[in-house]
């Protein structure tokens, strides 16, 4: 049976943890794909609804800040699982200088978003209501601006980003970097739940970001990626897909 | 640890060609385990630290022994052993500097039995990696070495990442200081890479020494022409003059011209995880002639870029003062 977690005798003898074990990925990888799969199937199969035009009123769905973030967000995360997992499957390079750089970046690029979200951003429209609830079951209740999937990416996200900075601070103290020197002085086993948490998030964030990666094309979908890029939607796009009662954008878009 | 006086269970193979050791090691994968002179590996074995299922001694295959002059040089084979080198003419005549690192390696006993490819991809001594620890090396997340308790006397100088465990080949310094070929067979044929990018150091490789992978094979080393019969310095320095691992060492190949320096190499060794070259050093020395005089110079860049861990700073003195013999003449 597969394990979650990898073990070690630590230099007393004593089992200690090592970190996740990095078999999992493999299990994440295929759950996704068997996931994308059966659901791109279902779609496949079911009666298509009309396809909202792109043209005619535009409404602004993202900001120019907030696209700035997505797409930096995004960069600094794919940088983070290239350089931490393929020298892990056997894809070796100079890879931990790029790491802790591309950390950094996305840690400061998530305490943006977190200051902009409490104090300049409808935080409100990001959090689930009991409507939301409703939604996946009853076709009729549209989503203000994020559907309940929308939302619950996020969140899932969120806590998973958190996580992985948390403990990816706290590795990162453990190495030569520019500030300071590596003192190798954290406990082992506290180390091993350092990296098990850095390790579990990270393969979470995997299976999430295959999930996001594939809704983001879908082609019933693919007006929120353009809206990531671009800023816009239709204004038959908005009325197809959301509750106009919910969500009043600009139509300055 | 235990240890065992009796070699663990496992299955032996002594394959008399090359083409037989390469699918051997092609179907064994990580499970096999190359055997040259063994100096490294019973060590190994007998304390249970590693634990292969197969053993392919690669002493039976005569085309990888013997010294062959090339037209661009000499190219050794992988399993010719120390002794053989250090009493080869050729070697004497043309390439001092490898017979004198070869020399130097451990003792009388070790250098009849060990070949030069396994002195080259003979694994780091750190204590703690050797001991079976579950360090970085090891696969596993602490550098012991390296902690606030650790003993590191032996070990890294420069280029440490997460790992300090230093290279303990003293032919690999000659080798990088002759601007050597390795090559390196599989099954799926050969490629050769310099010496330079042989050794692998923990950033990119932290469990490997060598970029050697899995099913490959050492089969020859290539000394080209370029350095032969040029000025040549070896020295190290261990704790006993015989049948120990270098602190420091040096290996160094000058191209001299009406006295001065037109071009070189300085490598030193027990400093890194690889042999590490002296740049620095190397574009000073351009155009300078031997004497103490430009030793005293060279030898206050040899250690630029040191980062000392808690015991080894005696090693930066011992790197100036290398250098400066170097420099002697």
């Amino acid at each position: 049976m597969m394990d979650i977690a990898t073990f070690k005798n630590d230099v007393w003898g004593r089992e200690v943890l090592l970190g996740v074990s990095w078999d999992l990925l493999w299990v994440i990888l295929i759950a996704a794909f068997l996931f994308v799969a059966v659901h791109a199937l279902y779609m496949a199969a079911r009666k298509k609804d009309r396809s909202p035009s792109a043209d005619g009123p535009r409404v602004s769905r993202h900001s120019g800040v907030d696209r700035i973030f997505h797409w930096v967000m995004a960069g600094s995360v794919f940088v983070l699982l290239i350089t931490g997992i393929f020298p892990i499957i056997g894809i070796e390079f100079n890879w931990l200088t790029i790491h802790w750089i591309a950390g950094i970046v996305l840690t400061v690029v998530i305490l943006f978003h977190i200051v902009r979200a409490l104090f300049w951003k409808q935080l409100k429209s990001m959090w689930f209501s009991g409507r939301d609830l409703k939604e996946p079951f009853d076709s009729s209740i549209k989503p203000g601006k994020y559907s309940v999937a929308q939302k619950a990416m996020h969140l899932g996200v969120t806590v998973l980003t958190l996580a992985v900075i948390a403990s990816g601070l706290v590795l990162f103290a453990m190495i030569d970097t520019p500030w300071w020197d590596r003192t190798n002085a954290l406990e082992e086993s506290t180390l091993g739940w350092m990296f098990f948490l850095h390790g579990l998030s990270t393969l979470l964030l995997v299976g999430m970001i295959c999930l996001h990666i594939y809704f983001g094309v879908r082609p019933e979908k693919l007006f929120y990626l353009r809206s990531m890029i671009k800023g816009w939607v239709s204004k038959d796009e908005l009325e197809a897909n959301h509750d106009a009662s919910r969500w009043s954008p600009d139509e300055s878009g | 640890m235990a240890s065992f006086d009796v070699m663990p269970d496992m299955q032996l193979y002594q394959p008399a060609e090359l083409d037989d050791a390469l699918e051997l090691a092609d179907r064994h994968g990580k499970q096999g385990w190359l055997l040259g002179g063994g100096q490294d590996t019973y060590g190994w074995l007998k304390d249970r630290a590693k634990n292969p299922q197969a053993m392919i001694d690669l002493n039976g295959i005569e085309a990888l022994k013997g010294v062959r002059e090339t037209g661009d040089g000499v190219e050794i084979g992988a399993a010719t052993t120390l002794r053989d080198i250090i009493r080869n003419p050729l070697l004497n005549d043309q390439f001092s500097l490898l017979t004198a690192a070869a020399g130097r390696v451990a003792s009388p006993q070790i250098r009849n039995v060990g070949t030069l490819g396994g002195n080259l991809v003979q694994d780091t001594r750190c204590w703690y990696y050797r001991r079976g620890l579950s360090c970085y090396r090891a696969g596993g997340n602490l550098c012991y070495a390296d902690s606030p308790q650790g003993m590191n006397r032996e070990h890294s100088l420069f280029e440490a990442s997460r790992c300090v465990a230093v290279s303990p080949s003293d032919t690999a310094t000659a080798m990088v200081a002759l601007d050597a070929t390795m090559v390196i067979q599989s099954v799926n044929g050969e490629r050769t890479v310099s010496a330079a990018k042989f050794f692998v150091g923990p950033a990119t490789h932290i469990t490997q020494m060598t970029s050697l992978e899995t099913g490959e094979i050492l089969t020859a080393i290539r000394l080209p022409k370029k350095w032969a019969g040029k000025h040549f310095y070896f020295e190290k320095v261990a704790d006993r003059d015989v049948w120990d691992f270098a602190l420091v060492s040096i290996a160094v190949a000058m191209d001299l011209s009406d006295g001065a320096i037109q071009d070189s190499r300085f490598v030193c060794g027990g400093v890194a995880a690889v042999p590490y070259r002296l740049r620095g050093v190397e574009n000073a020395a351009r155009g300078k002639s031997l004497g103490p005089d430009s030793g005293d110079t060279l030898a206050a860049l040899a250690t630029k870029g040191a980062e000392p861990l808690n015991y080894n700073h005696f090693k930066m003195p011992l790197m100036e003062n290398l250098v400066r013999r170097a420099m002697r003449g």
